[in-house]
């Protein structure tokens, strides 16, 4: 993968078709989480993409939840289906590709990119800075470890270009 | 006895007025220019002061982000989760 750069008005990052595939699959797990209430109620990585909004208030909490949580998945289900199109043609390709995101649709990315990383952090159990999984520990499930990186070199830099 | 209920009515609410805050939590995983892009581009700080307030966050554990009404507060909580970070509100001096 070669990492997001600006030209003109959009960011372009190239990527291999397996990279491609892998994060449109995680998008779409995603999608599968946020679109199911049932399964959202389940997942504890769910409890960290809908928090509670009030630390001490558990009435409160579920109140806010109950009118923000459908709209709020429902964006975050939206943005995950935007960068799945992004890269639908990166990952039916035979060969890297660049992969051009407009302004628009890098809110969608950052956002999205944002969802899938904390659901992976709550799989290995990253709680702290300097928790399980972090650099300094030995990573829980080191497959799983380096695509978190990666998700973290991919978006760090997409957000690089929209800082500057 | 209307007086009496009147007048507590009247005190609840300039209690229920006090100034609510928006707090962003640190968290291990959102990455520090993530956030600092946040705090400028959403609430329209500058560069410095976006920057000041991500690295309260990543030392202090926290940080004040806005200060207003409830319903106010609500709508930026509701945006923070949209970006993925880790808010909450609160009365003011609580």
């Amino acid at each position: 993968m070669k990492a997001f750069r600006r030209s003109r008005h959009q960011f372009v990052a190239v990527f291999e078709p397996a990279e491609a595939g892998t994060l449109s699959q995680l998008a779409s797990q995603i999608i599968a989480l946020l679109d199911e209430p049932a399964a959202r109620a389940a997942d504890p990585a769910m409890m960290r993409l809908l928090p509670d909004a009030y630390p001490d208030d558990t009435e409160a909490s579920e109140e806010f939840r109950r009118f923000t949580a459908d709209d709020l998945a429902g964006r975050k289900a939206s943005n995950a289906r935007r960068m799945i199109a992004d890269l639908a043609r990166a990952a039916a390709a035979a060969s890297p590709t660049a992969v051009k995101v407009d302004a628009q649709a890098a809110q969608a990315w950052i956002r999205a990119l944002t969802d899938i990383r904390l659901t992976i952090a709550v799989r290995l159990g990253i709680e702290t800075d300097d928790g399980p999984g972090s650099d300094d520990a030995a990573p829980l499930d080191p497959v799983l470890h380096d695509l978190y990186d990666w998700l973290g070199f991919v978006q760090g830099s997409l957000v690089d270009c929209l800082d500057h | 006895m209307t007086d009496v209920l009147e007048a507590t009515e009247l005190v609840e609410s300039t209690a229920l007025d006090s100034p609510w805050v928006t707090i962003v939590w640190n968290d291990p995983v959102n990455l520090m220019n993530y956030v600092a892009y946040v705090f400028r581009s959403y609430f329209g700080f500058s560069r410095a002061e976006a920057e000041r307030r991500m690295l309260q966050v990543h030392n202090d554990g926290r940080a004040v982000v806005a200060t207003g009404s409830r319903e106010e507060m609500e709508r930026h909580v509701e945006a923070m989760h949209d970006f993925g970070l880790w808010a909450t509100l609160t009365k003011a001096n609580a």
